[in-house]
Parts: C-alpha cells; structure tokens; sequence
C-alpha cells in the first residue's frame, strides 16, 4: 500500500488528523513520498534500510489498556512505564508529564527543523499515534528512568516526545528499549535545554531481532546548558540513532556517545548533525563500533560551524572493530567550518581486531578466544569507566557479558 | 633434550628467512645468538613463540618432550615457554593486574595447579615489582601504555619473574635500555636463572652479555647458525663485527 493510502485509511486512528493546519502540512509530507525516488545514495536516512520494511507498512496501533506508571519512589527520582509510546499524565512541584493528545501540537512541533530530507521523521508526523511531554521545572534536579514496553506484534508505533529543562535544572534520563515482539517504534525525542539546564540522557537499546528501533532526536541548547547523549546498543533488531543537535547560545555544550554491539545480519544506522550556532560552545561525539557475523553499520557525522561560532570547539571519532570479514561499518565524519577561530577535528578507524595484541597476550597463556573478548572490553573501556550511575554500569556489563558469550 | 631445534626452515611472504637453523638447548644453560640485522633472529623468536605468519617449510622443534608445532601460542607459553618482546604491544584498557593474574592461573591450570587467589597474586605482584623497581602505581595502567621504552622491557621481566617460564627467550631486551634500566632488568634475569629452567638471549651486542653470562654463544647469519662457542665469540664480534661470518 502506498503512503497515501496508507493513510487516508488510517487517519481516524492518527492524532490530530481533524487540525487543519497539521493535514496541510501532511499533505505535503505525502507529496513529498510520492515524488521521492528515494535514492540511497544522496540520502542518508535511506542507508542499509529495506525500504518495503519502512515505508510500505500495515499500520496497526493499540492504545494500552492500563494506563502507564508513575512512581515518585525517591525524592526527585520517578520512573515512568511508557506502553506503546504513551504515558499517563503527572504533575507536582518538580516535574510535569503531559501527554501529547493534551497538548497544543501547533507548539509541539515548532521546533520540528528536521522534517523533509529525513523520510522517518516524515513518517512519524504522518501517522503520530502516541507521545507525552515532559518539564522539568525551574532550579529541580530530577532522576527519570523510562521503560519503553510495546504490548503487541505487528505494532506500529509513531511517537513524539518533548523533553524540557527549564532554567537552572538538570535531569538524569534513563531509557531502557527492551522489546521482544515483531513490532516497529518510530520515535521523534525534541529536546529543549533553557539557561543554565543539564540533560544527561542514557539510552539502552536491547530488542529481539524482529523489532525494529528508529529513533530520532533534536537537542536545543540555550546558553550555559549541556546535553549529554550515551547511547549502548545491544539489539537484535534494527536500530537507528539520528541526532541532530543546535547550540543556540553561547557556552552550551553537546556530548555524544553511542556503542553499538552487533552481529548475525542486523544493522545499525548512525547519524549526527550538529551546528554551532554561537560562540564558545563545545561538541564531541564518540562513535564506537563491534560488529561481527554480516552486520553492518553507518555513522553520518555532520559539525557545522556558523561564521558567528567563534571560540567553538567540536571533535568527531567513530572507531570499530570488525569480527569478520563479511562484517562492514561505513563512518563518514565532515566538519564544514565557517568561523577562523575554532578547534576541531575528526578521525574515524575501522579495522579488524589488533593481531599483533592478540599474539601478545596469547603468548602470555591467554586462549585466543579470551584474549579477543579481553580486547573488545578494553576498545569501550573508557566509555564504561565513564558511566557514573552504578546501577547502569551494572546493566550494561550484564548486555556485554551476554553479548561477549556469542563471539566466536 | 630441554629445547632442539633440527633443521629448521621458514618463510614469509615468499622470503624464506630461517634456513635450516639447528639448535640445543639443555635445561639449565643459558644461550645467546647474536648476529646482524635482518639475519632471521627475531623470526626465529616469533616462530618458537608461535607466531602465525610464517610458514614451516621444514624442520622440527622439540621442547620438553612436545612437538613444539602441536602446541598452539597459548599452549606453548602454559608449557613454560616465554617470550620477551622486542617491541611489547601497548594495549590501552587491558589492565596490567588482572591480565598478568589471569595469565598465571591459565599456566596453573594446565599443570593442573591450585590458582592462585586475588590476595596471594597482588602480595607476590608486589614483591617481584619492588625487585625490579617497578613502582606499585605503574600496575595500576593498561599493559605497555604510555611505557617508555625502558619501563616496557622492565615489564616484561617481570611478567616472565611472575610467569617463571622453564624456557624465555629475549629478544634485543637491551635495545633502547640506558646503562642502569639494562642493570635492573639483568639483575632481573639472573635473579630467576636455576639450574631447571634456561634462556636464549637475542643480542646484537656483547654489552648484555656483560651482565647475563651465557654458557653458549651462536652467531647466526642469514638465516641459520654459522658458529658456535663460548663467550670469547661475543668479544669477536665485539672487536671485529660481523662482516668475516
């Protein structure tokens, strides 16, 4: 079915398909589908994707028969179930959860700059099914974990999240993606950090091989504030993690990490956009990569430096470790700079594992299988070292473990 | 016969690079090979190592009764056999503690040894680590990174100190060492030298030789041995260099 189709049919279970505005604008959207010839080569959204899979799709969504938790279990701390992508509303003096249908969406997708070239964010405002907002409010210091559940198979989910540090607060994110059903998650994260505001976000993606994971996300930092990103990629499933990421004021920082462990045939996809747009701010991303069996993986990487963004600094690397030979990881990293007084770099190195240390250690007594997983540990140890919460560290060295156990 | 190498000849990459090279080595000697640049001694290290890329061409190496070619580079180094490197990999994130701990109990459990627990390794750690200088934060960092040179072959005597291997072969350990870093790691040698285990020591000077005495000493030269002798031939070289060999 095409997308137009696709739609018209469904449109009665889409939100906010009775807004004049937002049809106009789905309109568009479909027009653009319609006279893509979605060429992978030009478009990177496109990469290592089964287009059948994404874009000619049943489209299926249940709304969850019991409402989503929120437990203040801590003081400052709440954990929050999302099923199928929506979650109950909540509200006291710290935080406020609103959830989307509540919302006026004319203001939920102003800061939407990324539609258009990026056929998945299109996807999501077409068929938007579920979402939620949450603030935090001014000078708060707040703990979130989010456990993302999708209920059913064959499920499509098309979800928009608005996540919004006001003033003087900083929030430690933790969402966990952990789904063993043949479903589709679609996800839009915009992300707005006020003055002054910290957003520390921790994505651990763990789906079986038949669900598959888009998510797309869209940071906006005032000045003074700083997103942090750290994505650990464990699924069996697809996956995409694009960032695209705004420094708008002056001394905001961005900080992107993702680690990403693959094998058999899956693939995970990889991109960041980010702009300086203002003196002194600072980006750097990490992209780190283990793949074996016939997986595959991109990383995209985009800096662009206004000719205003004196000051800024802005450092690209993406390494990765290739466990076969039919294993392959294409790493693009570009830094387009207009201003003169800037530091900036990028590297990217992709290779099978070190030989020359491998003989090392074996020499040492070590069996070669034990040496290649000691190898692999030590390739992300930095990144490991630098998770400061416990628990998760906990988490990520079980999913290492597990995955380690499967190297051959 | 603790080590016998018989007419040993292997290639890389269409070079052939040791040409029937024999050798003895009885338990308890210590042996040195010197010989110029590019005459196959660090191959001839690599390939007892277990090294996998080069081709045997012909020969047959025995250590303690195996046939060394049975044993794989793990098997080998649980046997007893060591190799100093001439370059020691840096491996960032392997820490040297439980890296060298672990190596230890592979060698224990293939002599079907009682393993030696965290408390025990981190006291016997330290003691050879102070024997040779070696300050205790040094064990702290990843294997060989961010080493200089002479902290690099330091840490490797005292991988072989914690190993205690029947056989280790250095290979140029005196490469790159000043005077009082070659002092600690000779110390270091002789210090582990029995009457039960021995060492084959790769040298292109007779400075080291000054400070681990070899009961023999070979001169290779493109590829295999061309004479054999005492010490007095390491002061030949030393005197009139390789050219007349």
């Amino acid at each position: 079915m095409n997308i137009q189709d696709n739609y018209l049919k469904n449109k009665r279970n889409i939100f906010f398909s009775e807004n004049k505005d937002i049809q106009n604008h789905r309109e568009k959207l479909i027009n653009i589908f319609q006279n893509d010839r979605f060429d992978k080569k030009n478009n990177e959204s496109l990469k290592n994707v089964n287009l059948k899979n994404f874009i000619d799709f049943n489209y299926k969504y249940l709304n969850p028969e019991e409402t989503s938790v929120i437990n203040n279990n801590k003081e400052n701390s709440y954990s929050i179930v999302s099923v199928n992508g929506q979650c109950s509303s909540f509200k006291d003096d710290k935080i406020e959860i609103i959830k989307i249908l509540d919302e006026d969406y004319n203001d939920f997708s102003k800061n939407n700059t990324i539609e258009n070239n990026d056929h998945f964010v299109n996807l999501n405002s077409l068929f938007l099914n579920s979402g939620f907002k949450i603030l935090i409010k001014k000078n708060n210091n707040i703990k979130i974990k989010i456990s993302n559940i999708v209920t059913d198979d064959d499920l499509t989910i098309f979800q928009k999240n608005n996540f919004i540090c006001e003033e003087g607060s900083s929030l430690n994110l933790i969402e966990e993606y952990e789904n063993k059903n043949n479903s589709m998650s679609n996800i839009l994260n915009v992300i707005n950090l006020e003055k002054n505001s910290y957003l520390k976000h921790f994505l651990i993606q763990d789906n079986s091989p038949n669900h598959n994971l888009i998510i797309t996300s869209h940071s906006s930092c005032k000045k003074d504030s700083s997103y942090t990103q750290k994505i650990y990629n464990f699924s069996e499933g697809y996956v995409r993690n694009f960032h695209y990421s705004e420094l708008i004021e002056t001394n905001s920082e961005v900080d992107l990490q993702g680690i990403f462990f693959l094998k058999d045939n899956n693939t995970s996809n990889n991109k960041t956009f980010v702009k300086h747009l203002a003196e002194d701010c600072k980006s750097n991303q990490v992209y780190k990569g283990i793949l074996s069996d016939r997986s595959k993986a991109t990383y995209f990487s985009n800096t662009y430096v206004d000719q205003v963004a004196q000051k800024t600094e802005g450092y690209q690397l993406s390494k990765g470790i290739l466990l076969s030979d039919n294993a392959s990881y294409f790493s693009k990293p570009e830094l387009k700079i207009y201003a003169d007084d800037v530091k900036c770099s990028h590297g990217s190195t992709i290779g099978p594992i070190d030989e020359n240390a491998i003989f090392y250690l074996r020499s040492r007594g070590m069996s070669k299988i034990a040496a290649t997983k000691i190898l692999i540990s030590s390739f992300i140890n930095e990144e490991l070292n630098s998770i400061d919460n416990e628990q998760m560290s906990e988490i990520i060295q079980k999913k290492l473990v597990r995955y380690l156990s499967k190297v051959k | 016969m603790f080590l016998e190498i018989k007419d040993l000849s292997v290639k890389i990459e269409n070079k052939n690079i040791l040409k029937g090279l024999n050798l003895n080595i009885n338990k308890g000697e210590v042996h040195a090979i010197m010989g110029p640049n590019g005459s196959g001694k660090s191959t001839l290290a690599n390939v007892l190592a277990g090294k996998e890329d080069y081709e045997i061409l012909n020969g047959k190496v025995n250590f303690k009764d195996n046939d060394l070619f049975d044993l794989n580079i793990e098997e080998r180094a649980q046997e007893g056999l060591f190799l100093a490197f001439q370059y020691p990999v840096e491996i960032p994130g392997v820490n040297i503690t439980p890296f060298l701990h672990s190596a230890i109990n592979s060698k224990k459990k293939r002599m079907n040894e009682e393993e030696i627990d965290n408390l025990s390794f981190a006291k016997l750690l330290k003691s050879k680590a102070s024997d040779l200088g070696i300050n205790i934060d040094m064990l702290k960092r990843s294997v060989n990174t961010g080493f200089s040179g002479g902290e690099k072959k330091r840490y490797e005597i005292l991988q072989m100190s914690i190993l205690n291997p029947d056989l280790a072969i250095l290979d140029e350990t005196d490469s790159g060492l000043d005077i009082d870093a070659l002092k600690i790691v000779t110390d270091g040698v002789n210090k582990l030298k029995t009457k039960d285990n021995s060492f084959l020591i790769i040298t292109h000077y007779q400075k080291l030789l000054d400070y681990i005495k070899p009961d023999y000493v070979h001169v290779m030269v493109n590829g295999s041995i061309v004479k054999s002798g005492g010490s007095e031939i390491a002061a030949e070289i030393e005197k009139d260099g390789f050219q007349k060999f």
